[in-house]
C-alpha cells in the first residue's frame, strides 16, 4: 500500500470554480442515467442472464408444446410439425388464437415478472446492500435512484419480452409474422412502462416486501379492477393494452358483443397517451414518497 | 459586519443547534434518539463525536447527511439547513460510514464515476478529478480492479474517495475504522489528517477512543442523545489521564471508578 504521508494533495478545482455544477435538468438527466447505466451493469451477472433467458425461452416452448399437442390430437404423433400446423389451424390455433396467446404470455406475463425482478427491489437492494445512505445524501439521489432503476427496469424487461415475442411468433408458425411481432412489441414497451411505474410504488412504500406488495397490487389492480366493466378500469395499463391488441390487430368488429365491455372503443394513440400520462403520475407520485421516507438506522438490514 | 479572516476561516461548516430527532418504535412507543443535541465544527477541525451504542451518534450524522428529518432545532452544512436546503447540504459534504456499500463489481474509478455523474459533473472534470483521488488517496495499485476482491481497507479508501468525488468542504464520518485492521485504520486517520489541514470539517463518530485520543481538536460525548461533555483535548482528557476514563467519567460509568 503506498504510504499516505508520500500521497499528493487531494486535489482541488483548478480554478477554484465549483466542481459540482447547481442543480439543473442536466444533472438530474445525468445522474438518472448514471444510476439507470449501474443497475443494468447489475443485471447482467449470470443469475438474472440466466432469468432473462428463461424469460425468453418460456413463451416458445408454451407455443411449441400447442403445436405438438395440436399434433399429437392430428395424427396420433407429435413428430410431423407441417402436419400439425394445419390441424393446429383446423382446432382454431389460427392466427388470433395465437395472437390471444403471445399477448397473455409476453406483455402480460413476461412483462409483469420481469418487471417483478427489476423493478421491486429498486430500494430494498439499495437497504441490503448499504449502498442507499450513499445514493440518498447526492443531490439528486433519491429520484435519480427511482427513475434510473425504472429505466433500466423498462429497457432489460422490454428487450427480453421482444426477443420472446420474436422467437413465439416464429415458432408458433404464424402465417405473415412481421406484423404481430410489431403489435406485441409496441404493447410490451407499454406494458413495460405502465406496469413498472405501477410498481415504484410498492417498492418505495414497502421496500422489504415490495415483491408481495407487488403481486397483491398487480392481481387487485390489474387482473380484477382492469376486468371490471367501470370507471376504475379506465386506470389500468391493462383495459389500455387489450384496448390496443383489439385495434392494432383488427378485431374492433370481430370481438363478441359480451366481450366489448372489457375493451375501450377510444382510438390508439388515446390509449397510448393514457397508459404514459399513467406512467408519470405514478412516477411522480412513487418520487414523492421516496424523498419523504426516512429509513432508521434500525432498518437497513 | 466585517467579518476577519480568521473569523471566517472559524466559521462553522458543520452546526447542530439543540437537534432533535424523534421516532415512532413498532410498537407505537417514542423513541427520543436524540434529544437537544447542539455541536459546531469549523474548517480545518477534526470533532470527534464519541458515545455508547444508542447515544444517538448514528442519527445526529444521518440528520446532517439529510438522510434523517429533524423533529425540532436546526443542522447546516457549509451555511446549507438540512430541512430548507437539502440539495445544497447534500452538495456540500461527504458522507463515509462503517457499511461501505461499494459495488462489488464495479472497479474504485468507476465507482468514483458512477457518483460523480449523481452529482451532474460534467465528464471531463469528472476524469480529472477522479485521476486526482486515486493519486491523492493512494488508490494506483487497486483503482481498476473490482471492488469485490479489495482488502477491508482499501473498500474503505474507496469509499472515502467516492465521499470526496465532489470536493465537498465538510465531511461526516460514522464509525470509518469499526471494520479496518490496526493498519487500514491508521491509514485512513492520516488521510483524514490531511484533509483537515487542507481545510476540510470533519466530524468523526468512533468507538475506537485510542485511535483518535491524540487526532481531535475537540470532541463531544453524548449519551442518551444529549450532550453530557465538550470541549478541546485538555478540557475533556486533562483530569483523568485518558480519553477513555474520561469518556466513562462523562458517561457517569461504574467504569470510571
Amino acid at each position: 500500500m503506498t504510504h499516505p504521508e508520500r500521497l499528493a494533495p487531494v486535489p482541488a478545482p483548478a480554478d477554484s470554480a465549483p466542481v459540482v455544477p447547481e442543480h439543473s435538468r442536466h444533472a438530474l438527466a445525468a445522474s438518472i442515467l448514471a444510476v439507470a447505466e449501474f443497475q443494468l451493469a447489475r443485471l447482467r451477472s449470470p443469475l438474472r442472464l440466466l432469468m432473462a433467458g428463461m424469460g425468453v425461452i418460456f413463451p416458445a416452448a408454451v407455443m411449441l408444446a400447442v403445436r405438438w399437442a395440436a399434433a399429437a390430437i392430428g395424427n396420433g404423433s407429435g413428430e410431423n410439425l407441417d402436419a400439425g400446423r394445419e390441424i393446429t389451424a383446423a382446432i382454431g390455433m389460427d392466427r388470433a388464437m395465437a395472437a390471444t396467446m403471445l399477448y397473455a404470455l409476453i406483455p402480460e406475463a413476461v412483462c409483469m415478472l420481469g418487471l417483478l425482478v427489476t423493478m421491486c427491489p429498486a430500494v430494498a437492494d439499495e437497504l441490503e446492500r448499504g449502498t442507499w445512505i450513499h445514493v440518498a445524501v447526492r443531490p439528486a439521489g433519491r429520484m435519480a435512484l427511482l427513475l434510473g432503476t425504472y429505466l433500466a427496469a423498462v429497457l432489460w424487461t422490454s428487450c427480453v419480452a421482444i426477443l420472446a415475442a420474436i422467437l413465439a411468433v416464429l415458432v408458433s408458425g404464424v402465417p405473415d409474422p412481421l406484423p404481430l411481432i410489431g403489435v406485441l412489441s409496441g404493447l410490451v414497451i407499454l406494458s413495460a412502462l405502465g406496469r413498472g411505474a405501477l410498481f415504484a410504488l410498492p417498492a418505495v412504500i414497502l421496500p422489504k416486501r415490495a415483491l408481495v406488495a407487488s403481486v397483491a397490487v398487480a392481481l387487485v389492480v390489474e387482473y380484477m379492477a382492469g376486468f371490471i366493466p367501470a370507471v376504475i378500469n379506465q386506470a389500468t395499463v391493462s383495459l389500455r393494452l387489450r384496448s390496443l391488441l383489439v385495434a392494432w390487430m383488427g378485431w374492433r368488429y370481430k370481438v363478441p358483443a359480451d366481450m366489448r365491455m372489457l375493451v375501450d372503443p377510444q382510438p390508439p394513440w388515446l390509449q397510448v397517451t393514457a397508459v404514459l400520462a399513467l406512467s408519470a403520475v405514478l412516477l411522480a407520485v412513487a418520487t414523492a414518497i421516496l424523498e419523504y421516507r426516512q429509513f432508521p438506522p434500525s432498518e437497513e438490514i | 459586519m466585517i467579518v476577519s479572516e480568521d473569523q471566517e476561516a472559524r466559521r462553522p461548516m458543520i452546526e447542530v443547534v439543540d437537534l432533535v430527532k424523534h421516532y415512532r418504535a413498532g410498537d407505537g412507543s417514542v423513541v427520543r434518539a436524540v434529544d437537544g443535541i447542539s455541536l459546531e465544527v469549523a474548517a480545518g477541525e477534526t470533532v470527534g463525536l464519541l458515545g455508547a451504542n444508542g447515544a444517538g451518534k448514528t442519527t445526529t450524522l444521518r440528520v446532517l447527511a439529510t438522510l434523517l428529518r429533524p423533529t425540532a432545532g436546526t443542522a447546516r452544512v457549509a451555511g446549507c439547513d438540512v430541512r430548507d436546503d437539502p440539495i445544497g447540504a447534500r452538495r456540500r459534504l461527504g458522507y463515509v460510514s462503517a457499511t461501505t456499500g461499494v459495488a462489488d463489481r464495479l472497479t474504485a474509478r468507476e465507482i468514483m464515476q458512477s457518483y460523480g455523474r449523481l452529482h451532474g459533473m460534467a465528464d471531463d472534470v469528472l476524469a480529472d478529478r477522479v485521476a486526482g483521488l486515486v493519486s491523492a488517496l493512494g488508490l494506483e495499485s487497486f483503482a481498476d480492479r473490482p471492488a469485490g476482491r479489495l482488502s477491508s481497507g482499501q473498500r474503505q479508501r474507496v469509499s472515502l474517495a467516492r465521499a470526496l468525488v465532489h470536493d465537498p468542504p465538510a465531511l461526516v464520518l460514522d464509525e470509518p475504522t469499526t471494520a479496518l485492521d490496526v493498519v487500514g485504520a491508521r491509514d485512513l486517520l492520516r488521510l483524514l489528517d490531511r484533509l483537515r489541514t487542507e481545510g476540510h470539517a470533519i466530524l468523526l463518530s468512533t468507538h475506537r477512543l485510542h485511535e483518535i485520543e491524540h487526532r481531535c481538536d475537540r470532541f463531544v460525548i453524548i449519551d442518551g442523545g444529549r450532550v453530557v461533555a465538550q470541549g478541546t483535548p485538555a478540557e475533556i482528557v486533562g483530569p483523568h489521564g485518558s480519553l477513555e476514563a474520561a469518556f466513562f467519567a462523562a458517561l457517569g460509568t461504574e467504569a470510571a471508578r
